[in-house]
């Protein structure tokens, strides 16, 4: 009897093993012809990542820009888009140098600054540009209708904050047009780094009336904005695709060498972007470590370029918490080494281990800020952070720490970073951290609440200025979410923004960078890049610390290049 | 043809109406028939096993799963461990000779020490490493940094090295930071290293006396590899089991047992009673299940950075009873009308005799089955759960937050992914098989054949 269900057994298995092998054949076939299927079709829907004839290149964005108003954009997608189809006062070279863009020349005094427009920018619907539509735009900016997130970066113009309070009509602002071609400008206080500025998205001119005809819908669209940059975006399909043409009414014939830009995918899953690119549909992909591997044995050329955003803890400042203390704070800078962080855990080539506030590519007075004010080089001593961590339970009190709050955010470097300094701080420091995964917003949130101990944050540049990092903790600055506060830090910080010698500036910025490594105000964490793969036949591509994140409009096609 | 000795009277024979087989319980009866069942045998040892490698395995394999080891990141399971031991790491101004791209000192483990001389017409240069030699195509393979300075002619690398031979460039950029085809190649061998600090940190050794520089010493054992914060995969794979088993087995244990309590009543008292609760029960089914996990999470004040475990349990046993108690009411219902239920009832039988001596133990199997079922169902629920990050807190593992970490390298260290899938796949189909089993051994009409 055993042995008959024993034959039985047996002979199911082999009827599940046969059945097991059916399935499995079953699927590799369906495989193998979806893949012919795909193969046959993918070449006709789209041209490919490069058009030699047509001039013409396939890229995708990360995320979908939420709207195109830049009164209002904060969103690196937007300011990629808005760069390439707009253009300021000033803009950028193909080497990040400052260069005239709707103003011919100007000049920057100490109570304000003068712009002379060019007479031939005009307006995608052959409108000319004029200092009126600065005018508009600057107002809109500062009404605080608009709730423009930006509006701080105009607070060197004169009466631009008490507008945005609401204490004075937008009327008041110091811009108006001399002229129409003539742009007259009057500061708060001195702002020696003005020209810098007015190469941000926030600046950016308005057309008046075509403002007025979009009714409310300004920039929600393709038809719903006036271009006057290097190319025009014709098309927008909604988390899908763009098109940007070249722009025939630019005055300029020094950028926008490919005739037409297609923005064929819009996704933020590394993965799907890298297997775009292996299929020959889009240009160019940021690869992350993981990915390294297969490039080398691709055999492809990788570059690399910095990102210009510094990560960093951020300590939490408010009264009642442990982080508020500095010894505290010095335990938790001294029993970390962001070097092994970066090379050990994170295992990224193109970033650095960050040892100041201020990235090395920010510029000094000649040279690099850092060459001439070199930070204090990062010291890992767990024995010293130990002794500074039982000076802190003394003062404090204690007779053991709780556990500490760690927030950050849900992507995969947030995960990596969070669990890395989790185990680093319970080994050397026997703290207990607690970690706090929320999605961009949500910590965002909570940073403003100041529900948090330490947060896994980064800052990066708005313009191309030390600024841009040295002001982050003053006491009025909104950012500055720890809340961190010293009569010290605001007098050096009111100095960096208002001192005309350029060399007492970068002093200041010096003692502020100084500042913020002995009061502890972050633990530097690293300074962001990207590793990246280009198709040998675009040339001149550019990917940006400042301003855009990717930038097409000095790049060509080079047809004699291999595939 | 017959003889008067075949009429004779036989002798006293004993044991003519003897029972020859054994008399067997149910239990009994349905243990004997599930032996008989290989595939259900070899799943219940592989529960069996799991079990133990659940409980027992954390007091075999004494290794802390929380432990980082950073000089063995994504180790592949049975790689190479032996490591020279050398000083505490210096830092290095760029000191050394010139000349073109060479290693200062030894290639180790800890760093690549490079120098080079500035390349004719070089605005700056570029630092590459590869695992591949610079062919025609002149791939250079991953960039380190680069100098657009010519008195930068040194570059420490410290990047994730493993031991093998690795293939270095340094390639000219021109004045507009763009590289040229101008470059210098060095191919280095990188042995594997540590120091002595690293090794008592460790625990590889008692303390620094025991061994000096230059001697060699094998690296912590890894059986399975390492994650992607260089954390034991075996270790982390028992602790992830400890949440995995205890949401699979309590979290059905404690809703099939209100699934029958609720259905057994409905089914017995029927009428009205049972429209009502049965009614309850579709109203239980509609709510969103996701919602109220995260609901609860909310209303137990799990704050960031805990335990999500005891939020999923009571979602679960709140949530998931219905399916059970519709099944229990079905067969109660079934089982009221059969023959010999009313034919005790008519000899009297009160309702508890009815109940205990009828109803359940003729659901027993049913309950049981469905138990089985419920296990597997409930482990993918709480990986799916600690796949999106609603389950268990960092660093405490479970087999389905472990997979989300190794999905994203899944393509360069699979087993990072491939172990905790593998454990819950086999989990849920052991407990499938299993269940098949015993649903065909607990099938009381099934009795004693086979």
């Amino acid at each position: 009897m055993n042995d008959r269900a024993s034959r039985a057994n047996f002979s199911e298995l082999r009827q599940l093993g046969l059945y097991a092998l059916y399935v499995v054949s079953g699927l590799v076939a369906a495989v193998w012809l979806l893949g012919i299927a795909a193969n046959s079709t993918g070449s006709t829907v789209t041209g490919g990542a490069i058009d030699a004839d047509g001039k013409a290149i396939t890229i995708a964005l990360r995320t979908e820009p939420p709207q195109l108003d830049y009164s209002r954009a904060t969103d690196s997608s937007s300011f990629t888009v808005l760069f390439h189809n707009m253009e300021g006062l000033l803009t950028y070279d193909d080497n990040m140098a400052l260069i005239p863009g709707v103003a011919e020349r100007y000049e920057i005094r100490e109570d304000g600054a003068t712009f002379w427009l060019r007479e031939d920018a005009r307006w995608s619907n052959g409108e000319p540009v004029t200092a009126h539509d600065f005018v508009f735009a600057w107002r809109r900016v500062q009404d605080p209708a608009t709730a423009s997130a930006y509006a701080f970066i105009m607070y060197p113009v004169k009466n631009a904050e008490a507008i945005n309070r609401g204490d004075l009509p937008r009327e008041a602002l110091g811009v108006r047009a001399v002229s129409d071609h003539i742009l007259e400008v009057e500061f708060e206080q001195p702002t020696p780094y003005f020209d810098k500025l007015v190469a941000f998205v926030t600046f950016y001119p308005i057309n008046e009336a075509f403002f007025e005809s979009t009714d409310g819908r300004f920039g929600a669209d393709a038809d719903m904005l006036l271009y006057n940059g290097p190319y025009r975006m014709t098309e927008w399909v909604h988390s899908a695709s763009m098109r940007w043409e070249r722009n025939p009414d630019y005055w300029g014939d020094h950028k926008g060498f490919i005739d037409t830009i297609n923005v064929g995918y819009i996704t933020q899953d590394v993965n799907s972007r890298l297997n775009l690119f292996k299929d020959g549909q889009i240009a160019d992909t940021q690869l992350v470590p993981q990915m390294l591997g297969e490039a080398m044995e691709r055999r492809w050329q990788i570059d690399r370029s910095m990102d210009g955003t510094v990560f960093f803890l951020q300590l939490n400042f408010r009264e009642g918490r442990l982080t508020a203390n500095r010894n505290f704070r010095k335990a938790l800078l001294l029993a970390q080494d962001p070097v092994e962080f970066v090379y050990k855990a994170l295992k990224e080539p193109s970033y650095m281990p960050a040892v100041s506030l201020f990235p090395f590519w920010i510029r000094g007075v000649d040279s690099y800020f850092r060459q001439e004010h070199p930070p204090m080089p990062h010291e890992y001593n767990v024995a010293k952070a130990r002794e500074h961590l039982e000076a802190a339970r003394q003062e404090l009190g204690l007779e053991e720490f709780p556990p500490i709050h760690l927030l950050a955010d849900d992507s995969p470097i947030g995960a990596v970073s969070s669990e890395y300094y989790q185990a680093v701080y319970a080994r050397n420091l026997g703290l207990e951290l607690r970690i706090d995964k929320q999605i961009f917003k949500q910590r965002l949130a909570k940073m403003d609440a100041g529900d948090f101990d330490i947060v896994v944050s980064g800052w990066g540049p708005d313009y191309d200025d030390a600024l841009t990092f040295g002001d982050l903790f003053s006491s009025w600055n909104l950012n500055n979410r720890g809340r961190y506060s010293s009569p010290e830090m605001d007098a050096l910080v009111r100095i960096a923004q208002s001192e005309l010698d350029p060399v007492a500036r970068m002093e200041a910025f010096g003692k502020i960078q100084d500042l913020v490594h002995d009061d502890v105000v972050i633990v530097p964490m690293y300074e962001r890049g990207w590793s990246y793969v280009v198709d040998p036949r675009l040339k001149g591509f550019k990917r940006r610390a400042v301003g855009p994140e990717v930038d097409y409009t000095y790049a060509w096609i080079d047809e004699q290049a291999t595939d | 043809m017959y003889s008067a000795a075949d009429f004779l009277p036989l002798g006293e024979q004993r044991d003519v109406h003897g029972i020859s087989r054994p008399s067997l319980s149910y239990l009994q009866d349905a243990w004997r028939r599930l032996k008989a069942n290989r595939r259900a045998l070899a799943s219940l040892y592989l529960v069996l096993g799991l079990l133990f490698f659940t409980i027992a395995g954390p007091w075999l394999w004494r290794v802390d799963p929380a432990v980082q080891d950073l000089d063995q990141i994504s180790q592949r399971p049975g790689v190479d461990r032996a490591a020279l031991i050398v000083p505490d790491y210096q830092s290095w101004d760029g000191a050394g000779e010139t000349g073109p791209l060479h290693v200062v000192g030894d290639a180790t483990s800890q760093s690549v020490r490079l120098k080079w001389d500035a390349l004719p017409g070089a605005f700056g240069h570029r630092i590459y490493r590869n695992i591949f030699p610079v062919g025609p195509e002149l791939a250079y393979g991953m960039p380190l940094a680069e100098f657009f300075d010519n008195a930068i002619t040194h570059h420490e690398d410290r990047l994730d090295l493993r031991p093998g031979r690795y293939y270095y460039s340094v390639v000219a950029l021109g004045e507009d930071g763009v590289i040229g085809g101008n470059y210098q190649s060095l191919t280095v061998d990188v042995q594997r290293v540590t120091t002595l600090a690293e090794a008592v940190d460790r625990g590889l050794i008692a303390d620094q006396d025991q061994l000096e520089v230059g001697d060699s010493i094998e690296l912590q054992l890894h059986p399975l590899g390492t994650d992607y914060l260089g954390r034991d995969m075996l270790a982390r794979l028992m602790a992830g089991a400890r949440v995995s088993l205890f949401i699979g087995i309590v979290a059905p244990a404690l809703f099939v047992l209100f699934g029958v309590v609720f259905g057994a009543t409905a089914g017995f008292i029927g009428g009205r009673v049972d429209q009502f609760m049965m009614r309850f029960a579709d109203f239980v089914v509609a709510l969103p299940f996701l919602l109220f996990m995260i609901l609860f999470k909310i209303a137990f004040g799990i704050g960031p950075g805990e335990s999500g475990v005891m939020p999923m349990l009571v979602a679960m046993v709140v949530l998931l009873w219905p399916a059970t108690a519709r099944l229990v009411r079905g067969q109660i219902l079934q089982l009221r009308e059969q023959a010999y239920v009313q034919a005790s009832q008519l000899l009297g039988a009160r309702t508890n005799y009815l109940v205990l001596r009828h109803m359940l133990p003729n659901t027993f199997g049913v309950v049981l089955v469905t138990l089985t079922f419920e296990i597997p169902k409930a482990i993918f629920v709480e990986a799916f759960l600690s796949f999106i990050g609603m389950g268990v807190a960092p660093p405490t593992p479970s087999w389905g937050s472990m997979s989300n970490e190794g999905i994203a390298t899944m393509l360069t260290t699979p087993h990072e992914l491939i172990f905790p899938a593998l454990l819950i796949s086999m989990t849920v189909l052991a407990f499938n098989l299993l269940g098949d089993g015993l649903r065909d051994a607990l099938d009381a009409r099934m009795r004693n054949s086979g």
